[in-house]
């Protein structure tokens, strides 16, 4: 290939998606972090001037709990995720290929059906008169009139089963380009199967438990669906606080001073991947 | 050697545990029970209240115009990014590839939340016009990095041989490389199509009276528990359509 | 025309390596000629400049006489057989080959028949539907030939070309390369790394190093008469020695005086100084082994050596040999009518002994 391009065939080519994204993505987004600035107005929209009164109302302790309750689910759910995806991954990595294929499309199809759906069926599923309430009671694991539902542990449960398949394939991936022949080596020298998994595989693919685990981690953070459906009321994360101020509240400065928040919460982590990553780098140069 | 049998153990109960729910919704939407707490027999009824529904499918007939010409789009600019990633090392694409992995992490409340603040800002009317702006948006993303996985593969000194025998660049391009490239952003495109089938937040944010999406229904609909049980039958059809979807894609894959 | 393509004074730098360094080059009409060298020497550079995916910084390369220096390669008189083939896997071998006439927008029947015919020169004929991919290493490279051929180029360019193949392969395509050459007669130029290669396909090779041409020239002059001690080790094996001329004599034999090995009489190309230090280079295979002192003479340069090591070839025996300081390789041919038949042991006291002719001087590196 020539050597010699005109600069101008670079800008050519990168200005539809950088001018969309540019237009549609980061404008919007300094559009939020301006509108945390301005006052409410009383019809649901932004009035004139500037204020930092917003600034101070969302430091109200209220939203201490709900920022706690965020972060643990949050935290919570990538721990379960990686703790569950890490040996799925293993056993995709260490099948034959045509096994692997199976295996790939048995988690990728779930996470292809609708969301709500998803949400909904696990609804369906531990209502009080569904049939694993009935089978849990039968079994007497849980007390007659025990509910499942509305609960911060059923929150907890549809965040993982959701966001499992964002854990397993970026693991899967990692996971791919493992030399399996270091588990081998591992056994030979003495490593049971427990030891030379914890101590061999996990660290081989930390990679892909770093990409895991930021992408769990941020998704959940801004949910608000789930807890929504099949939370109680006490069990309110950030995201459904934000969706609350906008549409029933209309308050569209302190919904914004919120998400502003929400967002340097989602890039700090980025920022850390990022960062390690280009440590890493200048290590191995 | 021995194996530990755990890893596979875990493999199973993991997807017994992603298909469970699933398979709940489907054995129900053919129960006569309302709450499929026990099985009372077998039934169409609710396969034929779904049929009847007519707001269901004028909501797909929705969902499928905005997801086509989203994918569409998406499609195109998400090669051009690729390329230019691929192709080109300088600043600006260094700008470019943060720009495009930023939407890959950013919860959807956020940017559901900062295009409506776009478009209330500048007087822009929720509806179609505004759906299609927002999945657009998220899918480009998603195509820009399945492209971007096939130029990483993909043989450069092929250009420099179709040069070599007459072709120009440009070509060379249309006659090597897009053809090679087709099968990895029509992938990309069915992603992006899945996507915006699926996608319920950012919609419920950019969405205007009169443009309710199927999932946006769907949501309206599990709010009223009357039509509870319908909703499994359409959930079944959604699942079904999905296994073809998912098989479809993976001979493309194969094919490629 | 003995000036068809010419190189003239073409460098090329990349950053602050000079890949190509002033280097001049004239390749005459229907020659089978080599660009052979190590890794980095420049010979891709070149190669890639002739065909057009590099410009030269400075410097003009012309083909029959018209200055292609500045022309993009897809207008070039020039094609290419690349290292990996580039076959185009969405095409059929069929399509593959007509892909430069199409590019060219020839008529349709001359098309087939320019396919059909090149397909049958390069015996592929019964493959042309296939896809790359069904094909094997050979084959592919066979394609790739074809297709390039199939343009009737003015000059013909193969980047490494037996590189991928095995041994058994390789040995066959080298007489396959040479019969194509003498049936269509185009300019063939190759860029190699291995000598063996260069030697047996090229009637001329150039001999490059860190950019520059160390010497052109027949494969037979460059094995006999190497230039510099470059040269000499890069083709071939030698024996290098250094040493004070002593006596000049007509018709370039020169008497020198080296360390350990008495003062032998070696021929020199270039015009020598009294008392200059030379670098002398002797193949090993030239060097004769005796038990007993060879008869003297004006024309028998001998010395004394004790076996060092050997190696068993087969076809021939290698000898390391002693003499004073110096760790002297030797080869013999295993047979009743060379070397009296003897057999020497390790630890063995021999004579060695070679031609004045066969003892040449060598420029050292960096001498003008």
């Amino acid at each position: 290939m020539s050597t010699r391009l005109r600069p101008a065939r670079q800008w050519l080519i990168t200005l539809p998606s950088l001018a969309w994204l540019g237009v549609f993505f980061v404008i919007p987004a300094v559009l939020v972090i301006l509108t945390a600035f301005r006052p409410a107005d009383l019809q649901g929209g932004v009035g004139p001037g500037w204020t930092l009164a917003t600034l101070k109302e969302v430091q109200d302790p209220a939203y201490l709990p709900i920022l706690w309750r965020t972060f643990w689910l949050s935290g919570a759910t990538t721990l379960i995720c990686l703790a569950l995806a890490l040996p799925v991954a293993f056993q995709m990595a260490h099948s034959g290929e045509r096994m692997r294929q199976v295996l790939l499309l048995l988690v990728v199809i779930p996470f292809l059906s609708n969301f709500l759906i998803r949400v909904f069926a696990w609804k369906s599923l531990l209502h009080p008169e569904g049939p694993l309430t009935k089978l849990l009671i039968a079994l007497h694991l849980i007390p007659e009139n025990a509910v499942l539902l509305n609960h911060a542990g059923t929150v907890l449960l549809v965040l993982v089963y959701t966001q499992l398949p964002f854990a397993i394939l970026p693991l899967y991936a990692a996971a791919e380009k493992f030399d399996f022949g270091l588990l081998d080596a591992a056994r030979d020298l003495g490593a049971g199967p427990l030891s030379a998994f914890s101590k061999v595989f996990v660290p081989g693919v930390r990679r892909g438990i770093l990409s895991a685990a930021v992408m769990v981690f941020v998704c959940c953070l801004g949910q608000y669906v789930i807890p929504q459906m099949v939370g109680g009321t006490g069990d309110e994360m950030l995201g459904s606080k934000i969706a609350q101020r906008v549409f029933s509240d209309r308050n569209l400065p302190h919904a914004s001073a919120l998400a502003g928040g929400l967002m340097l919460a989602v890039l700090l982590p980025m920022l850390v991947v990022v960062l390690w990553q280009q440590f890493g780098r200048k290590e191995a140069e | 050697m021995k194996r530990s049998r755990l890893p596979a153990v875990i493999t199973c109960g993991v997807i017994l545990f992603l298909f469970a729910p699933l398979g709940v919704l489907v054995v129900n939407s053919f129960n006569a029970s309302r709450f499929g707490g026990e099985w009372e027999g077998f039934t169409w009824n609710w396969y034929e209240k779904l049929w009847a529904a007519g707001e269901v499918w004028e909501s797909l007939w929705i969902t499928l115009k905005i997801a086509v010409s989203a994918s569409v789009a998406a499609m195109v600019l998400g090669t051009l990014a690729a390329y230019a990633l691929h192709r080109f090392r300088s600043w600006l694409q260094d700008v470019h590839h943060m720009l495009i992995t930023l939407p890959l992490v950013m919860p959807d409340i956020l940017m559901g939340m900062s295009l409506l603040a776009l478009f209330v800002l500048t007087g822009v009317e929720t509806g179609l016009l505004t759906i299609w702006i927002a999945h657009v948006t998220f899918c480009l993303s998603f195509v820009t990095m399945v492209v971007l996985g096939r130029l990483q593969d993909f043989d450069f000194t092929l250009l420099d041989a179709a040069r070599d025998l007459g072709a120009t660049p440009a070509k060379a391009v249309r006659k090597v490389l897009l053809p090679l490239l087709l099968p990895g952003v029509l992938a990309g495109g069915l992603l992006a199509f899945t996507l915006s089938i699926d996608d319920y937040v950012i919609t419920f944010f950019v969405s205007g009276p009169g443009t309710t999406t199927l999932p946006l229904r769907v949501a309206s609909m599990m709010k009223t528990s009357r039509s509870l049980p319908v909703i499994n039958a359409l959930s079944t059809l959604l699942i079904a359509s999905t296994f073809l979807f998912a098989a479809l894609s993976s001979r493309l894959q194969r094919r490629a | 025309m003995d000036d068809f393509l010419v190189i003239d004074h073409v460098s090329k730098t990349f950053g602050t390596q000079r890949a190509v360094d002033d280097v001049s080059l004239t390749v005459a009409q229907g020659e089978a000629f080599s660009l052979l060298g190590p890794s980095g020497c420049g010979k891709t550079t070149l190669l890639r400049m002739i065909a057009g995916f590099e410009r030269p910084d400075r410097g003009r390369i012309l083909v029959g006489g018209q200055d292609i220096t500045a022309l993009p390669p897809e207008l070039r008189p020039v094609n290419t057989v690349f290292q990996n083939y580039a076959l185009f896997p969405h095409l059929s071998v069929w399509e593959n080959v007509a892909f430069g006439l199409r590019m060219s927008r020839r008529p349709r029947e001359e098309i087939r028949s320019g396919v059909d015919r090149m397909l049958e020169l390069v015996r592929l004929s019964e493959h042309a539907r296939k896809r790359p991919a069904q094909l094997s290493g050979g084959q592919r490279q066979r394609v790739a030939i074809a297709r390039a051929l199939v343009n009737r180029p003015q000059v013909l360019l193969l980047d490494e070309p037996l590189a991928a193949l095995d041994l058994k392969l390789r040995q066959h395509m080298l007489m396959e390369l040479n019969t194509l050459h003498e049936q269509v007669g185009t300019t063939f130029i190759y860029v190699t790394h291995d000598q063996g290669e260069a030697m047996s396909l090229s009637d001329r090779i150039a001999v490059m190093n860190v950019g520059k041409v160390e010497q052109v020239d027949t494969p037979e002059n460059l094995y006999e008469t190497p230039r510099s001690s470059f040269v000499a080790s890069f083709i071939g094996d030698a024996n290098f020695f250094t040493g004070v001329a002593v006596e000049l004599q007509h018709e370039g034999y020169v008497r020198v005086q080296v360390e350990g090995l008495g003062s032998p009489l070696v021929l020199s190309h270039g015009t020598v100084v009294p008392n200059q230090t030379l670098r002398l280079m002797v193949r090993p295979e030239k060097i004769s082994l005796t038990l007993s002192r060879p008869p003297s003479g004006e024309r028998v340069n001998a010395f004394r050596g004790v076996v060092e090591d050997m190696a068993y070839f087969g076809s021939h025996t290698r000898y390391r040999i002693r003499a004073g300081e110096h760790s002297i390789l030797a080869q013999l041919q295993r047979s009743r009518f060379s070397g009296g038949g003897i057999d020497p042991a390790r630890g063995a006291e021999v004579w060695m002994s070679f031609h004045p002719d066969e003892g040449r001087v060598v420029r050292l590196e960096g001498d003008a």
